[in-house]
């Protein structure tokens, strides 16, 4: 049926091979023979959720049980959306062509704020009810993970269950738990109740918030005995023995990362302040040499894919960087597979390993140091020293590159104009390094660019209870930098103040910003991380019209003892922890990172990972 | 080390993958086959493939043709066929690997059938339309190149096209300028009917053959 509606429109749209489905290891089950189908919805286009490695993941994890079949769901772009609803189609997986409202689970990850749009316009899309209470029957359960569920909040009214944490175990104890109560009869709510029972399931229905008058939380209680008050995390300890797919869908049209992607690593033990994943996958789990080893080249062998990026949040801080790129290098070379490292860090640049990477492109070098001076470094604990920068720099000229590409926030805590305009000055101190090179590429000019995002205050994060500076500051701050620049062989630019300005507001929102979405989603709001869409000003309509500041959210301080809309989920790390670190920051303090000294942050109950390696020191 | 061609169908799901799609799915399945195939020497090595004539987005292709080098003499050419049909996706399929006799630039014209439909006016009106646009003096469409937008007339080029009506479409078989000189794309003539009886047309196409200046078929 919705394959000959579509055959109509897909040559009207651009790229339909995002909506056709039939790649390569895509699985195709009979509907009949499973108990529970899952569609796994990624809330952006096909090329973006294509690229996400925890999809991947999940999709051939549930698709390893007989009686399970998950398949893929992504947003249709503008284009498609717009001839989807003429031509009354409605949302579709891939594999099957079924909408999703004929789904047990609708599950979305949430890798950004922003895409919370997209998640409501996706039921909308496919006929589900956007609200948890409109849905009363056993089905449709709607279900979300990933780093965002860890401020589940803004989206509670929408979403059934969130799961809190690593999904590989417990989205399996959940689906398993929906196939016996879809089998004895039971209601939604029982299930739901149920559900709550399994470590790492938050279900918001069965809880209540209370308001002061000021706006802010006065209670948070569960609603029903047995209801946990506090939701623990998962963690997957053993990464060796966690499921990893030997095989990815290799789509048909290009995405934004084409490639096969090995996890190397979960967690980093860098502690950076302002950085949400470094704390949410604390303690940092290791997969061993011979694990990647193998697991890259299953990979590989069944994709067919060239190119395998060794993916973590700081990959040279992966303990036996340099025996597992030889590792990997006994058959990569033979058959023709080049590796790439993303997220190298300033200090973790060694020839050694450029050596090993062919695909560092001789074209550009990325980096990082976030802010302009030390002082600012040392409040947010990226613990980069300018001298490490310069001669990274150095080596890489001297290596034959000739463009530095550097990444800075503003709008960071503390932050003042003399911070800003450090930034141009490394800028400047970057240029003349390469000058100073002797053997720079000659004939060649350097070329830098500086990239500033604004800062976005993010849960569990020592920063958690910081204001974001106003648009207004960031366009100030902004122009400092601009002002400061004396060369042309550096160039600026910056991201958009009012994009993060909303992510910051939905970041840290409450249960009221519910109201918000489904208004937005009335007026047919969608990608909004995408600045084709995003309207800063429809946003301040919506708010305007439900009666809500989102100034409130976005640039308040927030005092310590002040309940916390994410409070009753728990991460391992401990508030007293945040706050000790907010506090150092104040005092320009760093912290040393996790193999150099424990700063006991509460992961350590996990009883593994890096809290129990040997540290150099104490050997 | 020789030269072969690869002839295989784009249908189903792959034919609404483009031209550039389709090389990168192709150079994938042959890295994950394994097969011994010449690569390039350049900074990015990759598999040397060539296509004789690139297939518009959204046709469907009974007779596509790709070459490409083998390392190995005694390979058998069956092989190829088997080990390169594991591994591409839904919609590609390799019907035969041959030995090249013709050269790619020799490549003159293509055959071509149309299904076109309309849910605007019944299957007798659309095709009573269609009728006298190709019995009009001249049908003139606009025709993108590399110097932008001309209008050009392809009255020429339907002339001895053949056609007849079913129950819900109309099928049309015509032959059209191919190859490196020109190209005449057969949606230029379902553009000319929109245009001219503001209709929405849907067309289903396939390119069914592919001949060279002699008239014969590319092999």
């Amino acid at each position: 049926m919705i394959k000959s509606k579509l055959e109509k429109i897909l040559l009207k749209v651009q790229k339909p091979g995002k909506y056709v489905g039939g790649e390569l290891n895509a699985v195709i089950k009979n509907k009949d023979e499973v108990d529970v189908r899952f569609a796994f919805c990624f809330p952006d286009t096909y090329e973006i959720g294509m690229s996400h490695l925890g999809m991947k993941i999940l999709y051939s994890l549930f698709n390893s049980k007989p009686y399970i079949w998950c398949e893929r769901v992504f947003a249709p772009w503008i284009d498609m959306e717009e001839q989807m609803v003429k031509n009354d189609i409605p949302l579709y997986a891939l594999e099957s062509m079924d909408p999703i409202s004929e789904f047990d689970f609708i599950g979305f990850t949430l890798q950004y704020e922003l895409s919370y749009t997209n998640v409501l316009n996706m039921l909308k899309l496919g006929n589900v009810p956007l609200k948890s209470s409109e849905r009363t029957e056993l089905k449709n359960i709607v279900v979300a993970g990933g780093p965002c569920a860890c401020n589940p909040e803004p989206i509670a009214d929408i979403v059934d269950i969130f799961f809190i944490g690593d999904g590989e175990e417990v989205d399996l104890e959940v689906i398993e738990l929906f196939r016996e109560c879809k089998k004895s009869g039971k209601s939604k709510e029982e299930f739901l109740y149920l559900a709550s029972q399994i470590k790492g399931v938050y279900v918001p229905a069965l809880y209540d918030v209370t308001y002061n008058e000021d706006g802010t939380i006065k209670s948070f209680t569960s609603k029903r005995e047995g209801v946990p008050e506090k939701i623990e995390k998962r963690v997957m300890m053993d990464m060796d023995k966690s499921y990893y797919p030997d095989n990815f869908v290799v789509p048909n049209v290009e995405i934004v990362h084409d490639r096969a992607v090995e996890e190397i690593f979960r967690g980093c033990i860098r502690g950076c302040r302002f950085c949400q994943a470094g704390f949410l996958y604390r303690p940092v789990r290791e997969k061993s040499v011979d694990c990647i080893n193998e697991q890259c080249h299953a990979l590989c062998r069944n994709t067919g894919y060239d190119e395998i990026s060794l993916s973590s949040l700081s990959s040279s801080d992966y303990t036996q960087i340099v025996p597992l790129l030889e590792k990997l290098s006994e058959w990569s070379v033979d058959e023709n597979v080049s590796l790439s490292l993303p997220s190298l860090r300033v200090d973790g640049f060694s020839e050694d390993i450029l050596s090993k990477i062919k695909s560092v492109r001789k074209s550009g070098l990325t980096f990082a140091p976030e802010a302009g001076t030390q002082r600012l470094r040392d409040v947010i604990n990226k613990n980069v020293k300018e001298d490490e920068l310069l001669d990274t720099c150095l080596v890489a000229f001297d290596g034959g590159y000739s463009t530095v590409k550097l990444y800075f926030m503003i709008g960071l805590p503390t932050e003042t104009l003399d911070d800003v305009k450090g930034i141009a000055e490394l800028g400047q101190k970057v240029v003349n390094t390469f000058y100073k090179a002797e053997n720079r590429p000659k004939g060649k000019g350097v070329r830098v660019t500086l990239s500033s995002s604004s800062f976005v205050p993010k849960p569990f994060t020592p920063f958690q209870w910081e204001p974001q500076d106003s648009i207004e500051t960031i366009h100030t701050k902004q122009a400092h930098i601009r002002e400061n620049l004396t060369t042309k062989k550096i160039s600026y630019n910056y991201h958009d103040a009012d994009t993060s300005f909303m992510e910051a507001v939905f970041a840290r929102g409450d249960r009221k910003l519910n109201e918000v979405l489904i208004k937005a989603c009335e007026k047919g709001m969608h990608f909004d991380g995408w600045s084709d869409c995003f309207s800063l000003k429809k946003w301040l309509e919506v708010f305007d019209e439900c009666g809500i500041d989102p100034h409130f959210y976005a640039n308040r301080r927030r005092s310590f003892d002040e309940i916390l809309p994410w409070d009753h989920i728990d991460y391992s790390v401990t508030k007293e922890f945040l706050i000790n670190e907010c506090k150092k920051a104040y005092e320009n303090e760093t912290t040393p990172h996790c193999r150099e000294k424990c700063s006991n942050c509460g992961a350590m109950k996990h009883k593994g990972g890096v809290c129990f390696e040997k540290r150099s020191c104490m050997v | 080390m020789k030269n072969v061609r690869v002839w295989f169908k784009k249908d189903d799901e792959c034919r609404y993958i483009s031209h550039l799609d389709l090389n990168r799915v192709m150079i994938r399945a042959i890295q994950k086959s394994r097969l011994p195939v010449w690569r390039t020497e350049g900074f990015n090595v990759h598999p040397y493939i060539t296509f004789s004539l690139p297939l518009s987005l959204g046709f469907r292709g009974e007779r596509e043709s790709m070459d490409m080098r083998i390392l190995d003499d005694k390979l058998k050419l069956d092989v190829i066929k088997v080990e390169l049909n594991k591994c591409l996706p839904h919609g590609l399929e390799v019907f035969d690997v041959t030995e090249p006799k013709i050269k790619s630039g020799a490549i003159n014209s293509a055959k071509f059938k149309m299904r076109l439909s309309t849910d605007d006016i019944s299957v007798e009106e659309l095709y009573s339309k269609f009728q006298e646009i190709l019995s009009s003096d001249e049908i003139l469409v606009d025709k993108k190149t590399k110097k932008g937008i001309k209008k050009i007339d392809i009255k020429e080029y339907f002339k001895d096209a053949k056609h007849y009506d079913t129950d819900h479409d109309i099928v049309v078989r015509v032959t059209l300028p191919a190859g490196s000189t020109t190209n005449i794309n057969p949606t230029l003539l379902v553009n000319a009917l929109q245009e001219k009886y503001a209709i929405e047309v849907y067309y289903d196409i396939t390119r069914v053959d592919v001949f060279d200046t002699e008239g014969r078929p590319f092999e």
